[in-house]
């Protein structure tokens, strides 16, 4: 019996997951009380809002029903799983990236460069979309590292500032170089469909780079827990004096780790225009990256994690869009239950669970 | 050092009354940390409670201060029971703590850190006159000489101690435990505040010192108690105890590994010429000025294979750069080289941490928690860090984590570490077996030269006598030692030959068995000079006179 409770030590922190979950959902319900004439209403729609639903139709079939917003949250999981582990990866060698919107920008601008200048065979144009995305992101990312590492800038600093960079030049050469002056707005040409995805739902945005985000999830934890450039970006991270005096090319892993998060954002960048918009608009909105950046502290800079907490993350966006449609609460409440659940799980102590630690210790004791 | 005994009629000050703690959390089974401990401490007496890592000293310290609470037994204060459940009361209780490491705001004053927490007032602004007042009035009277106004950030270790020490004074403290005090300061410092506590002590103060060193039992302590695995396995007067007998009550059985000291001296090259040419290590006049007092200043000497070189000296006299520079970062001026395999000698001067460790070189940092291991990572990840870019603990970039799990259980098993298995985290070992990985992981690497800064301090006893006989093991296979420590009996132990720094100099050179414990003391202090080997002679000098 006491040997069972022991085994059961390890799950204490997926069980305080849930927990920290519960608890925000259930202030959610409280807040809800406060503000709504149908609170109870209101809180199941916005947990079971982004469900498709399966109805019986007047031709006597059963059908699908609201796929598309389902759609969306599959196609915000790849966004946010892409950009969280863009945050991840410059985190494990300790070092705080804020410049995943701006690689995502310059991702994307250099996809749709390939995409509308490609000359060549349309099976290899996805590719080199793609390859060109994660490279501008490689470089952009990489470009923080170097001058933290060169001239001791502090790396939140320059990634923030990196970002406006980024977006202007980002807009700058969709005005002025990329404009269909046909499209009504300002925006790119649609990209020719060799350099598109096909969706493979319908009237979704949802296409094969969903597989791209465990598939990038796996390569992260590969590359962290496997490889040698990983062992020495963990190290630095978790003990960067250690990493110095043990010899670790501690500069190479600071760089690569922000070079690499930087690729994963460019990658982002290509999902949003190759497989989402299908052409760049210039008003392209920025945000997105420090979005990655709470999933990622909500999956704890955990690779494996970092996947189901962008499903979570865009699951309750797309139940607070249903909710603020067809009930009196608005969408900010949505918002206040996200920052409830990060802030319980990123909280490094519980004092309620120490305190109900303590409870059971004493009643143990007596 | 008079025998203190109660008057009858008083109660002891401090009294353990078959004091236990279990701890049931984590394991099936529990740990009882402290097992039925008995303890009487009087007024006016310095107490020493000594033992292994991990006998039961700290817990027992924590229970007196309020951290812990005992699972069985009572404490009692001045014969009555008491129980704390938080420091806080402790410290109302007249009960002062001086931790191991200090935790003082290093921004901060000495002054404002005294009072920190209880800072003396008027309408809420604080009276600074007031606080630098009883601060100075608290250094005086017990000769804990420091300077009020001067910023903590600006002392060194065994000034922050004092500030430490004046600090529970101040909260009213008349029972004062001590966690390691030793652990962290230089002999010199560590005579002045052993000083400062014999004047605590005469006025009436009950001092309990927490330790593992045997010096500090017969040099200080009126009276001490052993501790071992929990129990109280000895007690008495120091006055009476010797150091053998301390020894064996500590570690449980006679200390076998005395007989070191018998090992056969290294191979011995005749003299001047042939012995530079033997030589493994060869340091030529090192400058490296870093705008502090710490300096090196013309540093040379060689060390040949299956040699000790033991670097004594006052921490902060230049040791640490020296380690600094023999680990492969530049200094401003000098060389150091390593005789290679084939006779040829290699200049790595500045060359890096990793290009020293190609040519043979492996250092063991001074601070283990700081620079020698990541306590958050796994032992496997600890030990591999100086040899995984290798075949075969990786190919092509690709770690391979059956050759890694394989060579951490490898040094698990090869050092009796006592650890779950390869993946536990670094962190939660004990100083003892955390050193022993330390150790492993730079002979992994086959080390031609093994720099050991500190290599057993913070270390239990049975821990250190395994990692001093793994030195010499590596002596005798024939690579060159230099033994950095600030534990001069170690030294002595050791080394083949001893050199003394002092101001970034080489202050004196000795053969061993030529130099006994107070002439190095005296060379440490700069106060005497010996006559053949003074700063100002040249290293070859020095080097001739100390060969016989």
């Amino acid at each position: 019996m006491k040997a069972a409770m022991y085994s059961l030590l390890p799950r204490a922190r997926s069980m305080r997951l849930i927990a920290a979950i519960g608890v925000a959902l259930l202030a959610g319900l409280a807040l809800m009380a406060c503000v709504s004439s149908e609170p109870l209403r209101a809180w199941l729609i916005l947990l079971t809002g982004a469900l498709p639903e399966l109805r019986h139709g007047t031709d006597g079939a059963w059908h699908w029903h609201r796929l598309v917003r389902f759609g969306t949250v599959l196609e915000d999981t790849v966004n946010l799983s892409l950009l969280g582990l863009a945050v991840a990866i410059p985190f494990r060698a300790r070092q705080f990236s804020l410049g995943a919107d701006g690689q995502l920008f310059l991702g994307a601008l250099a996809g749709a460069v390939v995409a509308l200048y490609w000359p060549g065979p349309g099976w290899l144009a996805l590719l080199l979309c793609a390859a060109a995305a994660m490279l501008a992101g490689f470089l952009w990312g990489g470009a923080t590292g170097v001058l933290k590492q060169c001239c001791g800038a502090n790396e939140m600093v320059v990634s923030l500032m990196l970002n406006l960079i980024a977006i202007e030049f980002y807009r700058l050469v969709i005005l002025y170089c990329l404009r269909d002056p046909n499209a009504g707005f300002p925006a790119t040409a649609f990209f020719p469909d060799k350099a598109t995805f096909a969706p493979l739902l319908a009237q979704t945005n949802v296409t094969w780079m969903l597989v791209a985000a465990p598939l990038a999830a796996l390569a992260t934890a590969l590359l962290l827990g496997r490889t040698t450039l990983g062992y020495e970006i963990r190290v630095t991270g978790s003990a960067p004096d250690f990493a110095h005096a043990a010899g670790l090319p501690v500069g190479r892993a600071v760089v690569l780790s922000m070079a690499l998060g930087g690729a994963l954002a460019g990658l982002a960048g290509f999902h949003v225009g190759h497989a989402l918009l299908k052409r760049l608009p210039v008003d392209l909105t920025p945000g997105l990256g420090l979005e990655g950046l709470l999933v990622a502290l909500l999956a704890r800079h955990q690779p494996r994690s970092v996947v189901p907490a962008a499903f979570f993350y865009a699951w309750l966006r797309a139940g607070g869009q249903a909710m603020e449609r067809s009930t009196d609460v608005s969408r900010e409440i949505a918002l206040v239950i996200q920052a409830l659940v990060i802030l319980l799980v990123v909280a490094q102590r519980w004092p309620l669970a120490a305190w109900m630690r303590r409870l059971a210790a004493r009643r143990a004791h007596a | 050092m008079n025998v203190i005994k109660p008057v009858s009629t008083l109660p002891w000050r401090l009294e353990l009354r078959s004091v236990s703690k279990h701890y049931s959390n984590g394991t099936a089974n529990g740990v009882l940390a402290v097992d039925g401990v008995d303890l009487q401490l009087a007024r006016g007496e310095i107490h020493a409670l000594i033992g292994e890592n991990g006998a039961g000293k700290s817990t027992l310290m924590k229970m007196v201060y309020g951290l812990e609470q005992p699972s069985a037994g009572t404490i009692l204060l001045d014969g009555k029971a008491v129980r704390f459940n938080a420091p806080a009361t402790a410290i109302a209780a007249g009960i002062g703590l001086v931790p191991q490491h200090v935790q003082l705001i290093a921004s901060f004053s000495v002054a404002r850190n005294v009072v920190l927490g209880a800072e003396p007032a008027r309408l809420g602004w604080l009276r600074q006159a007031e606080a630098v007042r009883a601060t100075r009035d608290l250094s005086r009277r017990y000769g804990l000489e420091v300077d009020p106004l001067a910023l903590v950030a600006s002392l060194s270790l065994g000034e922050q101690q004092r500030v430490e020490v004046i600090k529970a004074l101040y909260r009213g403290a008349d029972l004062l435990m001590l966690d390691e005090p030793g652990a962290v300061l230089s002999q010199d410092e560590a005579v002045s505040l052993f000083c400062a506590l014999r004047a605590l002590a005469d006025a009436g103060l009950t001092v309990l010192l927490i330790t593992h060193k045997i010096s500090d039992v017969l040099d200080v302590a009126d009276r001490y108690t052993v501790l071992r695995a929990g129990r109280v396995v000895g007690s008495g007067v120091s006055a009476e105890a010797s150091a053998a007998g301390l020894a064996s009550l500590i570690v449980g059985q006679p200390v076998a590994n005395l007989n070191m000291l018998n090992t056969p001296a290294p191979v011995d090259t005749a003299g001047g010429t042939q012995a530079r040419a033997a030589a493994r290590l060869r340091v030529q006049q090192l400058v490296l000025r870093t705008g502090t007092a710490e300096c090196l200043d013309g540093v040379s000497f060689d060390v040949a294979p299956g040699e000790i070189l033991g670097i004594a000296g006052v921490e902060g006299n230049g040791q640490h750069l020296l380690a600094k520079v023999l680990s492969g970062h530049a200094p401003d001026a000098g060389s150091v080289g390593v005789g290679g395999v084939d006779g040829i000698e290699v200049d790595y001067t500045g060359a890096g941490v990793r290009a020293a460790l190609r040519c043979g070189v492996a250092v063991v940092p001074a601070d283990r928690l700081h620079d020698g291991a990541a306590p958050d990572l796994s032992i496997a990840d600890n030990a591999i860090a100086s040899t995984y870019a290798r075949a075969p603990l990786s190919l092509r970039g690709w770690l391979q984590p059956g050759a890694v799990d394989a060579a951490a259980r490898r040094m698990i098993a090869a050092f009796r570490v006592k650890a779950d298995g390869p993946q536990q985290a670094i962190g939660t070992l004990s100083g003892g077996n955390m050193q022993k990985i330390v150790l492993a992981r730079s002979l992994e690497s086959r080390p031609r030269v093994l720099v050991a800064c500190q290599p057993t301090r913070g270390v239990d006893i049975g821990a250190a006598t395994f990692l001093r006989d793994r030195l010499l093991a590596l002596r005798e296979a024939g690579a060159a030692i230099v033994l950095i420590s600030a534990d001069l009996d170690e030294v002595l132990l050791l080394s083949d030959r001893i050199a003394v720094m002092y101001r970034g100099r080489i202050a004196g050179h000795f053969r061993r068995g030529q130099a006994e414990a107070h002439t190095l003391a005296a060379c440490m202090t700069g106060a005497h000079s010996p006559a053949h080997a003074g700063p100002r002679h040249s290293h070859d000098a020095a080097l001739a006179k100390a060969a016989p």
